[in-house]
């Protein structure tokens, strides 16, 4: 069955009743922009991810693929916007195959709206929807409950209006890419600086008819600076309980070992991780 | 409430309480480098009068004692104030209230016959009748003060208040040396009080302290005291 | 701004697709007023062997925003003067800074009061029994912060004590408070009280004995404070834009700032 599973809904009544909170959701505390420029439109974000007052995510992204030239900027609970997203983008997937026409921006807009409507905005999502399509380039704004906007610039998430307050003093009509790309990465590091909400780096994704760039880590302002000291234990630091050895041979009669060596070549997918 | 004060702006009052210490019994102290000694005579007016119940030398903290002479009613809400202040300073400091400090707030409380320095109403209609011997022990080693009736306090190698103090001082001013240990210091006190009384001393009529770092304030017990007064009678004084 | 994300429970009740509900006129309304607030931010502080180091960030919030990138919260006590020079002593706070100022003018009146009365300079010792009191005196309407005191005791040796807000107090090597301190302080129970470390070589398995805590030097603690705060940073939203630090010793107070990152 597809669509949302609402078998805990009474539990979770009873159990908040009594005092039971609801648990964190991650929010991206955000700040997201996007701003139409003469033959295309940018949208940008930060990179934080928030779980109350904890970064949860450094280096999160929160630019969402919907179509090659369509693209949303997202705020509020990051499952949501997540979610939401790729649903829309799955969705619009199988329309334009079924039209066999390029997709709309203002179709993505529209199906947004009425998904996220449908759910009385308890479905935590904040969009900017961005692209170019057969009529132009878009740019529009989904609130969670459902409202949209049309703008040729635009901001939202925690530091909108730290954001707003660039394109309010630098915005100008008749932009060149250049300098949509410098408002938009201006806007989202005003909203870096001075929103707690929103932090770390610039992503930029510039939409054009010709092509999609998508700019990760714009912008580092805030690369972490070296340790004053080494943090590594000496051997035998932790104290060992009893020690037992598995040989290869053992576990192979269980699974299938493969030898992938020591090196750095050897290891199958790197995993992202703090220095 | 109105205070007297004379042409040259001398406080009435304050004398008069001055003047009523001279009639009180005589009080000695005397400061060594390992304690100090504090010392008085009882007069004992009647043959019938229990004189364990004449106290003139009383305990303000574990660290402080205190000898006095005048009237010994006015000396008790001074007393009291200054165990409460001790208490007070333990509670809030964690540490033991300074000897000095310690006489410094019994002479504020001896200046509350006037109001207060920010408009506190006064609380008593006269001055205090009593001066006192304070003697106590803290981070600074020994010390004695010597608090009026009029507010002013002074620190003393030693001293004495009270009827017979005129000629126990001149007697103390020849006598006290730097270097007087704590049981020469007994002898010398016991000396001087015995000098000065009208009546014979002995072991009844004169009572002993002393405030050490050890021991901090004692009072000498009735075998101390009989201790002190052989070993006076054994000097030849 | 954290309503705009706050999830309501769907409830039989009519609800309502915006925050506050419309009120009849005639219907009384309930004000009410919230005296606190919090600054968020982060101290800790070190005892060494000669010496005790306190530090905190400069930064002052209010919600997501960022009041000024500049609030001390470490503070001289006693000394001479409004510029507390010659003081020995230094008071932290954190959490309500407003209840932070007046705590610290309190305690600042109260020993240079004593220095007066006493004709001496207040040792830390009765410093932080003092203190607890301002704090305990205010027990059902508390000021609203984590104090942290240090100093040299009366043996020269570096002495640190910290309270909760109502003035229950302990002397310690280290602390950490504020809003990252349960990110900084099992770092410090780790690096300074060696806390989960065992000595390498004092045999196998269970027989190992524990690594014995040892006054660090100065240097060391210094690197510990700015990496505690570097990586509090990296993690918490209301830790940054700069570094106080003050050092003291028999000598005097050492005081230096070194920003963090501001986003």
């Amino acid at each position: 069955m597809p669509g949302f599973d609402f078998s805990n809904h009474n539990r979770n009544l009873a159990l908040h009743a009594q005092g039971v909170p609801l648990p964190k959701a991650t929010s991206t505390g955000t700040t997201i922009v996007g701003c139409l420029f003469d033959g295309g439109v940018v949208i940008a974000a930060d990179t934080r991810a928030t779980s109350g007052p904890i970064v949860a995510d450094k280096n999160c992204e929160k630019l969402h693929y919907i179509a090659p030239q369509i693209w949303c900027a997202g705020a509020g609970t990051a499952a949501d916007t997540e979610f939401t997203t790729a649903l829309i983008s799955s969705n619009l997937e199988l329309h334009a195959l079924s039209t066999g026409r390029k997709p709309r921006v203002v179709t993505v807009m529209t199906m947004l709206k009425q998904h996220l409507f449908r759910y009385q905005g308890h479905i935590g999502a904040y969009l900017v929807v961005a692209g170019v399509d057969p009529t132009g380039s878009q740019l529009f704004t989904v609130h969670a409950h459902g409202s949209t906007d049309k703008l040729p610039y635009v901001t939202m998430g925690s530091g909108s209006l730290a954001a707003m307050s660039v394109f309010e003093t630098q915005w100008k009509g008749e932009l060149t890419r250049e300098e949509a790309v410098k408002i938009c990465s201006d806007a989202i590091q005003a909203g870096i600086w001075n929103d707690l909400g929103s932090g770390s780096n610039v992503d930029v994704c510039v939409i054009t008819a010709e092509k999609t760039e998508l700019l990760r880590n714009y912008i580092t302002p805030n690369v972490r600076e070296q340790k004053m000291r080494d943090y590594k234990f000496a051997k035998g630091t932790t104290a060992v309980l009893n020690e037992k050895i598995i040989t290869k041979e053992e576990i192979s009669k269980y699974v299938t070992v493969q030898d992938i060596g020591d090196g750095e070549a050897g290891v199958g997918e790197k995993m992202e991780v703090d220095t | 409430m109105f205070i007297a004060r004379s042409e040259y702006g001398r406080l009435f009052q304050v004398e008069y309480s001055l003047e009523a210490i001279k009639l009180g019994s005589t009080a000695i102290g005397v400061s060594t480098a390992a304690g100090v000694i504090l010392g008085v005579e009882k007069r004992i007016t009647s043959t019938l009068l229990e004189t364990s119940s004449v106290e003139k030398i009383v305990e303000i903290d574990r660290h402080i004692g205190c000898a006095m002479s005048g009237l010994q009613a006015d000396a008790r809400s001074m007393i009291e104030h200054a165990r409460v202040t001790s208490q007070s300073h333990e509670f809030h400091y964690n540490e033991r209230l300074g000897v000095e400090s310690c006489t410094q707030a019994i002479c504020d409380l001896a200046l509350r016959f006037g109001e207060g320095a920010e408009g506190e109403e006064s609380i008593m209609s006269r001055p205090f009748g009593v001066a006192l011997l304070i003697a106590g022990y803290d981070e600074e080693g020994p010390s004695l003060y010597h608090a009026e009736p009029s507010g002013t306090f002074y620190r003393y190698d030693a001293k004495a208040i009270g009827s017979g103090s005129e000629g126990a001082q001149a007697e103390l001013q020849n006598e006290f040396h730097k270097s007087l240990t704590l049981e020469e210091a007994e002898v010398l006190v016991l000396k001087t009080l015995k000098q000065v009384m009208e009546e014979k001393l002995d072991s009844n009529n004169v009572q002993l302290a002393s405030v050490t770092r050890d021991k901090g304030f004692r009072i000498h017990t009735d075998e101390e005291m009989a201790g002190v007064v052989s070993r006076l009678e054994g000097s030849g004084a | 701004m954290a309503s705009l994300f706050s999830a309501s429970l769907p409830s039989s009740d009519p609800s309502y697709s915006f925050n506050q509900a419309p009120t009849t006129a005639s219907e009384p309304r309930q004000h009410a007023f919230y005296p606190y607030t919090d600054n968020g931010g982060s101290t800790l502080g070190i005892s060494g062997a000669d010496f005790t180091i306190i530090a905190g960030d400069t930064r002052s919030t209010s919600g997501y925003n960022i009041n000024t990138r500049y609030a001390p919260k470490l503070f001289k006590i006693g000394g001479d003067g409004p510029n507390n020079e010659n003081a020995r002593i230094v008071l932290s706070v954190v959490g309500f800074a407003a209840d932070g100022r007046a705590l610290k003018e309190r305690l600042d009146t109260v020993v240079k009061m004593y220095k007066y009365q006493h004709g001496k300079d207040i040792s830390v010792h009765a410093c932080a029994q003092r203190l607890s009191h301002l704090l305990y005196n205010k027990r059902f309407f508390p000021f609203y912060v984590t104090a942290i005191l240090g100093g040299v005791d009366d043996e020269g040796k570096g002495a640190l004590y910290s309270y909760d807000p109502v003035g229950s107090y302990e002397r310690e090597q280290c602390r950490a408070a504020g809003a990252a301190a349960s990110l900084i302080m099992p770092f410090l129970d780790n690096q300074v009280n060696l806390k989960n470390q065992y000595d390498p070589n004092s045999g196998p398995g269970l027989e190992k004995k524990p690594r014995e805590a040892q006054p660090l030097p100065r240097e060391t603690v210094e690197q510990l404070v700015k990496d505690a705060f570097t990586s509090a940073v990296e993690r918490h939203i209301e830790v940054g834009d700069g570094l106080q630090t003050m050092i003291i010793t028999k000598d005097g107070i050492q005081e230096t700032y070194s920003p963090l990152k501001k986003d």
